[in-house]
């Protein structure tokens, strides 16, 4: 399996508000947001008008493709666009449909606009949050996106039931029956349009930005047979079923996309159920009566769900097992490494024995013939000074590679930062990042094993230097060092790409820092602040300096 | 009294620095050796500690130069041994595994010199040899002079180190003050001191 399923298939949410000095410029359309807003309009008023087509009861379509792009904009370009769409629905549907203003308070109706863009941010920004979190299996990559998907529509219906039952005279319907079947076309439509039009446009999207990590499959010729096999078994059995007089049943088109979506994740699930979409959608297009119609697509709406979900757990589960195997890998890498390490002290021991006769043997030899001036006095020096440099060698070599285990020394700061000077500088310079270090006061000192704690800062400057790599004009990555009485503060910081890049790496390299930090007694901490700057701070506690 | 130091008291016939060397690397092991006798050390190699612990109540020496790791030997073990055979030795440690844990348990544990990563640095272990050497040899002469004191004379001195005066002791060992005296006598004349201050440097 390739690196690349490591990653999740779809972008992640843009990042709610960070934590940190809030402010309403964040609200702020920025410069890409205008042109995304305006073909946002021209989109959202096109599906509109395709929309009544399938008009339901009262106000609502039962195929509502708006809301799909709707989902799609707020997913690509962050919660945050919340207030602007809304803007922007509300200048469409007044502009093309100048009724929604007539015989209501225009606040009541404005209101009744912006509401479902308000529901659909929340949702997002919420579903985030969580995903920010990397609590549950749940959230793995792509599952955030289906649950939005799938819960936006709902939490928008819901947040329609007040007025739904307050002012029915908004939508025109009366009566307990006819609200709810009022608010089940609106979920059913949402659902529809979400499900159908997002995930495409996401794609597309991310196809156009060049930021697909997601190629599309090749389906092999065996799976092609099944899925055609299978859609068509429960298309047929479903068929059957209604000439037999039982009514349109969605069990067998359900069974047959929920096994798709498990079995070749969703991709596939998404062609299957276009299959069944397009065989239903222009049946209960115009003429057909409602309750007929919202029965046809409550039934599409069960399916669309179901086999949208499996195969969105399916690729949830392909990128865990992938990130299972990178860990493995990383893992393997780990106890060869140790090995190595171990094979080097062993070298090192059996090189320092046979050389120490030898650069004494060579010293001697040195001295017997330095008054000669020949040939064999010039070869007896050659040979002292080379044992004499490789015993050097062998002396500094064991400094990395020979000491005993955990067993930490008073270390100053700036031999620690100069090593890691030393190694991030070539690293930052090959990326074309500027890297700046601080000097740091030589009187702070800090218990520690230096080659492991080398190796956690430079795990931190290297995932800074990383994320600043992906920038034409990257900003210098900030390495600084502070102290009070009782600690020692070692900062990375660096800005945050924008958008957030997904990296090849799993954040081992700070899980790996943060164990050897905690090993040493200190915290790591990573924040994100409100001028867009990531920072990590390295803090360990301060010894006693000689 | 004037305090005169310890140096003119030892005798003139001073027998060669004698050192061993015992490294279970045969070569190098004669290859420091034959460095250190370069040096104007007496020297003889050994490769097994076992060996240099059999013969040393034969051979002693002023100081040894020892490996850590040794096959089935470790070196702390091998300097208890010979600590035991003889506290009067100065002991010095080489080493292709160093460590930090090691180098401070050789010395306030193990009485060790010195504790020196290989491959050697021939200055240094000339250094700290010559140390150890003068140690040793200036802990003989001490002890070979209080060995000439008789039981009541050793007990005399003893009293006297920890500052007891004639009388003191008279009743402390039951004797007259007059024997007290003639002990007293015979200790600085055995130990070839003037002062109870050299006595006191001459039982540390």
């Amino acid at each position: 399996m390739s690196a690349s399923l490591s990653t999740p298939l779809a972008p992640r949410p843009a990042e709610p508000a960070r934590p940190g000095r809030f402010s309403l410029r964040v609200f702020l359309p920025d410069q890409g947001d205008w042109l995304a807003l305006a073909l946002y309009a021209v989109g959202f008023a096109a599906m509109h008008r395709l929309a009544a087509y399938w008009g339901g009861s009262g106000f609502y379509s039962l195929w509502f493709p708006a809301a799909g792009l709707r989902l799609a904009l707020l997913w690509r370009r962050g919660a945050r666009l919340t207030p602007a769409i809304a803007l922007v629905e509300i200048a469409v549907d007044v502009t093309l449909t100048p009724a929604v203003l007539a015989g209501v308070p225009w606040t009541v109706a404005v209101w009744g606009i912006a509401r479902p863009v308000l529901a659909y941010g929340a949702t997002i920004a919420a579903i985030g949050w969580l995903a920010e979190r990397r609590g549950a299996a749940l959230l793995t990559a792509p599952m955030p996106l289906g649950l939005a998907l799938v819960l936006a529509p709902l939490v928008a219906t819901l947040s329609a039931v007040p007025q739904a039952l307050t002012s029915p005279e908004l939508t025109g319907v009366t009566g307990p029956r006819e609200i709810v079947v009022s608010l089940a076309a609106f979920a059913v439509g949402d659902l529809l349009g979400t499900l159908f039009i997002a995930p495409p446009l996401l794609w597309l999207a991310d196809a156009v930005a060049g930021r697909a990590r997601w190629r599309w499959p090749l389906p092999s010729i065996l799976a092609g047979i099944e899925t055609a096999g299978v859609l068509g078994l429960g298309i047929g059995l479903a068929e059957l079923l209604a000439r037999a007089g039982l009514g349109m049943q969605p069990a067998p088109v359900l069974v047959a996309v929920a096994w798709i979506g498990l079995r070749f994740g969703r991709a596939a699930a998404w062609g299957a159920l276009l299959v069944v979409v397009l065989r239903v959608l222009p049946d209960t297009a115009g003429a057909m009566d409602t309750p007929e119609r919202l029965q046809r697509h409550l039934a599409l709406a069960t399916i669309v769900v179901a086999g949208y979900l499996a195969g969105s757990f399916a690729d949830a589960q392909t990128t865990a097992r992938a990130m299972l195997e990178r860990r493995d890998r990383l893992l393997f890498q780990a106890e060869r490494l140790k090995t190595l390490r171990a094979m080097s002290v062993a070298v090192i021991h059996e090189v320092s024995q046979p050389l120490s006769t030898l650069a004494i043997e060579a010293r001697h030899l040195h001295r017997l013939t330095a008054g000669r001036g020949d040939e064999i006095a010039d070869g007896a020096a050659l040979i002292d000074r080379k044992a004499e440099h490789l015993a050097t060698l062998i002396r500094r070599l064991r400094r990395f590679g020979g000491h005993a285990e955990g067993a930490p020394q008073p270390l100053a700061l700036t031999a620690l930062m100069d090593m890691v000077a030393t190694l991030a500088k070539a690293e930052a310079r090959e990326a074309g990042v500027a890297l700046s270090i601080t000097p740091v006061d030589p009187a702070w000192q800090v218990m520690a094993q230096e080659v492991e704690l080398a190796q956690a800062v430079m795990n931190l400057v290297r995932n800074a230097v990383q994320a600043a790599q992906g920038d034409a004009m990257p900003d210098p990555v900030l390495v600084d060092v502070t102290a009070n009485t009782a600690q020692v503060v070692i900062h990375v910081v660096n800005r945050a790409p924008v958008p957030p890049v997904v990296r090849d790496g799993m954040g081992i390299g700070t899980h790996v820092a943060r164990a050897i930090v905690e090993a040493h007694g200190g915290t790591l901490i990573r924040t994100h602040g409100a001028d867009g700057m990531v920072h990590a701070a390295l803090s360990l506690p301060l010894i006693e300096s000689r | 009294m004037p305090v005169r130091s310890l140096a003119p008291l030892m005798p003139m016939t001073e027998s060669p620095a004698m050192v061993h060397v015992l490294d279970d690397d045969a070569d190098l092991g004669a290859a420091v050796a034959r460095m250190l006798a370069r040096q104007g050390f007496v020297t003889q190699a050994f490769d097994d500690p076992a060996a240099l612990l059999a013969a040393y109540p034969d051979r002693t020496a002023h100081a040894v130069v020892t490996d850590v790791m040794m096959g089935e030997w470790h070196g702390f073990a091998f300097a208890e041994r010979l600590r035991a055979l003889d506290p009067h030795v100065a002991i010095l440690f080489m080493t292709a595994w160093p460590s930090a844990a090691h180098a401070v348990d050789s010395v306030r544990l193990h009485g060790g010199i010195d504790y020196l990563e290989k491959p050697i640095d021939e200055a240094r272990l000339c250094a700290s040899l010559r140390e150890g050497v003068a140690w040793s040899m200036e802990r003989r002469a001490a002890a070979r002079r209080l060995g000439d004191l008789s039981p009541r004379e050793r007990q005399v001195f003893d009293l006297m180190v920890q500052g007891h005066g004639n009388k003191a002791m008279a009743g402390l060992l039951g004797l007259s003050p007059k024997t007290i005296e003639d002990h007293r006598a015979a200790v600085f004349l055995k130990t070839q001191t003037q002062s109870v201050a050299q006595l006191i440097a001459l039982s540390r």
